[in-house]
């Protein structure tokens, strides 16, 4: 890992950083402090090394720090005046302000006291690095898993769920390609496709303890599986709102002047984004689909002309 | 090269230390390393000075008696060299860690891990056991998304080729001043040079690569500035009257402003900004969702609806 993170300015950075952690981590494994700064052994024993060399003008034992590592246990001294961390760059508080804000979001609701002291570590990184406290901000909807769900759906999105097995009763992390949301029995089941066991699996929705949308594409990472899953094919013909149409679809920015090609889990989503795409966007094929949508849109008009 | 490093070390060490501002020729004669000519001498300071800079130490230049004209003077307050968060707990220690933790894998993972080592040298244990497990992973799409990133914190302008709803690349210089995630897409936001206006871009739309200017601290982040500013503006925007069925529509009903008991409907309150974006999200919800109110936007619906019908049939 020790790549590109030798270059003399980099090298003096981190031994500026490796100070004030050994300060407060005194006796430290060698082998464990080069995996908290991602370098190799030879690369933090020559670091060490170069920071044996450093103190105060004068440069007598004194003078210099105390370092001692051959035990392969990591010690230091007399190095009062570095001791304190640095304080954080710019990039260091763009990317712990963004943090936050995400975790706030991935909180439970219940846990508002968190939130609380989240939001007041937001305040307080905010002033003192000078960037503005509103950086960045999730969805200001509710987080419920629900809301996320249907989102991901809607936006065709893969999701990241923690799930709660109660088979095996532990927590996992998996990415799933949501497909379809039904209720039965009084509970709500969502079933996947669970890009770990490479298959559609069900998860009922209320042991999925936390969800998260990501930004790939949802499908593309489930052809392996083609041949086992029952995937749709389907063409549509854009006819306005390109872009928003193609973002729609998940399809890349193209022309449109052929008609364009693509695949689904859900048949349901293909009927739902048509329609949510207020005719656009025109569905070729299959013809029952297609079917389907003349005849669901018909029996709405009628229910909005009666009404 | 460990030479090099050793000098800056000691450099930053010794402005440290001291009290009083020291002088290029006290630090020359204390100083190890530096070596040479009297121009030589000054040329390596000189490049050893933008080099703590660059690192993001604050030097300090000053002189021992304002009233004279006497040589300047260089040292680093600790106030401003050390991280300084104030009181903290480990709790907040453990909520900063999965702050930092969030970026694994993506584009700021290297300053997120540099932020983490920093929280945790403060010498506060991390309390990560108060916190129940969250998943808050961040995945950016753009691969000059360090770009932003360094444009906003060097305060340089960016330009790129945007994608218009037409699919057509228009040029764009903007002054960036925040990057944001809603909804799992990425944006950055600020001022448009071409329009002279706040303008607000999706990542993903985004053609090709993002040049950075050449000039830096080229403008002023407003303070308090909101990227979501516009859509969150509750004034700006019209409401609808919707009616859900019960258990479905989470979307509408997790927004909905208020909400009454129908039976086997709930009917809501909706606060909406652009009539076409309120239209496809009711369509998106077939029968699940029927509006009722304002009859402007009920009309331009049903036209849809006979659009849709018109091209299916």
């Amino acid at each position: 890992m020790s790549n590109s993170a030798n270059t003399p300015l980099e090298r003096a950075s981190r031994l500026l950083d490796l100070v004030p952690y050994l300060s407060t981590h005194q006796g430290v494994e060698l082998s464990k402090l080069a995996q908290v700064f991602h370098i190799s052994s030879s690369q933090l024993v020559a670091d060490l090394t170069t920071l044996w060399m450093c103190g105060l003008p004068g440069y007598t034992p004194l003078e210099l720090m105390e370092l001692s590592f051959d035990s392969g246990f990591v010690t230091i001294h007399n190095a009062q005046t570095l001791a304190r961390p640095r304080t954080l760059n710019d990039e260091e508080s763009i990317a712990l302000l963004l943090g936050l804000d995400l975790v706030i979001a991935a909180l439970p609701d219940d846990r508002e006291d968190l939130k609380v002291q989240a939001r007041e570590l937001v305040q307080r990184l905010s002033a003192r690095s000078g960037f503005p406290g509103k950086l960045s901000a999730a969805s200001t909807a509710s987080n419920s898993v629900e809301v996320i769900v249907e989102d991901a759906m809607r936006a065709n999105k893969d999701l990241e769920i923690s799930y709660h097995s109660l088979y095996s009763d532990t927590l996992t992390t998996r990415v799933i390609s949501p497909i379809d949301l039904k209720s039965e029995n009084g509970f709500q089941y969502l079933s996947a496709h669970c890009d770990n066991a490479k298959a559609v699996r069900v998860f009922r929705l209320d042991r999925i303890v936390s969800a998260q949308i990501q930004p790939g594409r949802a499908g593309a990472r489930a052809v392996i599986s083609e041949r086992e899953s029952n995937k749709i094919s389907f063409e549509i013909a854009v006819h306005s709102r390109v872009r928003a149409s193609l973002e729609r679809f998940s399809l890349p920015p193209s022309v449109v002047s052929a008609p364009l090609h693509s695949e689904s889990f859900s048949p349901e989503w293909i009927i739902r984004s048509v329609f949510a795409s207020s005719g656009s966007v025109e569905l070729l094929s299959p013809p029952d689909m297609r079917q389907r949508i003349a005849t669901s849109a018909q029996s709405l008009l009628q229910l909005y002309e009666s009404s | 090269m460990s030479r090099k490093i050793e000098r800056l070390i000691n450099l930053t060490i010794a402005l440290l230390a001291t009290k009083r501002f020291l002088t290029k020729s006290e630090i020359f004669n204390a100083l190890e390393g530096y070596e040479g000519s009297a121009q030589t001498k000054e040329r390596m300071f000189e490049r050893d000075k933008d080099d703590l800079r660059n690192l993001g130490i604050d030097i300090e230049v000053g002189s021992f008696d304002p009233l004279f004209d006497d040589e300047a003077g260089y040292r680093i307050r600790p106030q401003s060299y050390a991280l300084d968060l104030g009181e903290i707990t480990g709790q907040q220690i453990a909520l900063l860690s999965l702050a930092a933790q969030a970026w694994s894998g993506a584009a700021l993972d290297d300053a997120a891990a540099r932020a983490l080592n920093k929280l945790r040298s403060l010498g506060v244990d991390s309390d990560l056991d108060s916190i129940p497990a969250i998943t808050a992973r961040l995945t950016t799409t753009h691969p000059d998304f360090h770009s932003i990133t360094t444009a906003i914190s060097l305060r340089e302008e960016i330009s790129f080729s945007y994608r218009s709803p037409e699919l057509d690349l228009i040029p764009r210089q903007i002054q960036p001043y925040a990057v944001a995630t809603r909804n799992s897409f990425w944006y950055v936001s600020g001022h448009d040079l071409t329009r002279d206006q706040i303008r607000t871009f999706r990542l993903d739309r985004i053609d090709g690569e993002i040049t950075r200017g050449k000039e830096s601290k080229s403008f002023e982040i407003p303070v308090g500035f909101n990227v979501f500013q516009n859509s969150d503006d509750e004034f700006k925007s019209y409401s609808a009257t919707i009616d859900i069925r019960k258990g479905k529509a989470q979307i509408l009903r997790a927004k909905s402003s208020s909400s009454i008991d129908m039976g086997e409907w709930d009917r809501i309150s909706y606060n909406y900004f652009d009539s076409q974006q309120m239209i496809d999200l009711i369509l998106w919800h077939g029968q699940d969702a029927i509006l009722r109110e304002p009859q402007s936007l009920k009309n331009q619906l049903i036209e849809t609806l006979h659009e849709i019908v018109r091209i299916h049939v």
